[in-house]
């Protein structure tokens, strides 16, 4: 990784400072330590990650030398009733910086999966700490699949997971990417310090492959299905549900029917 | 004995405020009492009044020597990291301000919640997993 390469293509506050790690448990818990210390903005990189992890500590494969692990760290202007808008506002720039640099027609998948051809390519788990109301600290944890192989997969993971290199054939700079999804963040963290969703939200809509659609949705022992009419102000799935009820869904896993 | 006849005697006891009654009959002993249990409602008007003001007193006491912790979002409350994680904290575990007590998460954004106060965990209401409401109480702290 040149993380020199990286900085060259920064053009706003956030990526200014990388600290490079070879090898992490994960870049979360690493951001999370220094999140006193460090400036907004910061980045932690890592070549490999021992302990990637989705939701509820799913496990992501991922060697080293291959894919994107990185952790940025906010100091967010916002509300702390806003919160989610994070979620929706780091979907919206990973998909937008991936889209240009690729021309892959990437999707966001409730609320904040990054898909190609209904399979995932990347997630994105943001921590908070909160404060009387406020959010001094975010960090928002990126994971993608840029160089990996299929095969590298196990078996059943690859009918849901793919990578850019399985998409197009080709191999990427991480780098450029990497740079890319850092600029992304830039201009879109601002209209979210400025504006909060109301640029955002359109936007996330544009992108999305969720609303329109047939979902199923399971929340801890719950599971429930129905028509993903659109998300509200703070981000929630609005769910018509068979009955005609309209449910606000925050959490859970979220299925598209097809 | 008969039956019939210890039957009308409780019965007339109950008409009368004797609480026992001893008998003797062609040399069977039968005694019969009854206590009197006060019970709430039958307490005298100052009586009741006296016993819910230190009821209530005494759950106020209770509320505020306990200091609540609640829900800042509405999500899914965790009580540890990840799944093979140990909880963050367990009933009767010392905190410290700023501790981290759980996550709720909501739309894939964890949130952190933290002991407001330095403390004993006397209380944890919410069962892993369950979703919460917005201002639901988590837990309950006692101050150190």
């Amino acid at each position: 990784m040149n993380i020199e390469a990286i900085k060259e293509k920064i053009r706003g506050d956030i990526g200014r400072e990388i600290l490079f790690f070879k090898e992490v448990s994960s870049t979360n818990t690493i951001a999370s330590h220094l999140a006193e210390t460090t400036a907004e903005g910061a980045v932690v990189l890592a070549e490999s990650q021992e302990k990637g992890r989705g939701r509820l500590g799913r496990v992501w494969i991922s060697p080293p030398g291959v894919n994107i692990h990185m952790s940025v760290l906010l100091r967010p202007k916002i509300k702390q009733r806003d919160a989610t808008l994070l979620t929706i506002m780091s979907a919206v720039a990973c998909a937008n910086a991936v889209r240009r640099i690729t021309g892959l027609d990437i999707s966001i998948k409730w609320p904040n999966d990054l898909m190609a051809s209904h399979r995932k390519l990347g997630g994105i788990l943001t921590e908070i700490r909160t404060d009387a109301g406020k959010i001094p600290v975010a960090i928002i944890g990126i994971g993608l699949n840029v160089n990996i192989g299929l095969d590298a997969f196990p078996e059943d993971v690859r009918k849901i997971a793919t990578s850019l290199k399985n998409e197009t054939g080709r191999s990427y700079s991480r780098e450029e990417i990497i740079a890319g999804i850092l600029n992304e963040i830039n201009r879109w963290y601002a209209h979210l310090n400025t504006s909060g969703g109301e640029m955002l939200l359109p936007e996330w809509k544009r992108l999305s492959s969720t609303i329109g659609k047939y979902v199923k949705v399971t929340a801890g022992d719950e599971t429930f299905s129905g028509f993903a009419e659109s998300i509200d102000s703070e981000g929630r799935l609005l769910l018509r549900l068979p009955s005609g009820e309209l449910k606000r869904v925050s959490a859970g896993d979220l299925t598209v029917l097809r | 004995m008969e039956l019939e006849e210890l039957k009308e005697l409780i019965e007339l006891l109950k008409e009368t405020d004797v609480t026992e009654l001893q008998i003797e009959k062609e040399g069977t002993k039968v005694k019969i009492k009854r206590e009197k249990i006060l019970s709430h409602l039958e307490m005298a008007g100052h009586e009741r009044a006296a016993f819910q003001e230190k009821i209530v007193a005494e759950t106020e006491e209770e509320a505020q020597r306990l200091i609540t912790i609640t829900s800042p979002i509405v999500g899914t409350f965790y009580r540890s990291p990840t799944p093979e994680a140990p909880p963050f904290v367990e009933i009767g575990a010392k905190v410290v301000k700023g501790q981290v007590l759980c996550i709720v998460e909501a739309m894939k954004l964890m949130n952190e919640i933290e002991s407001d106060i330095d403390g004993i965990v006397m209380k944890i209401l919410v069962e892993n997993g369950q979703p919460v409401e917005y201002g639901e109480p988590l837990f309950l702290i006692e101050p150190a």
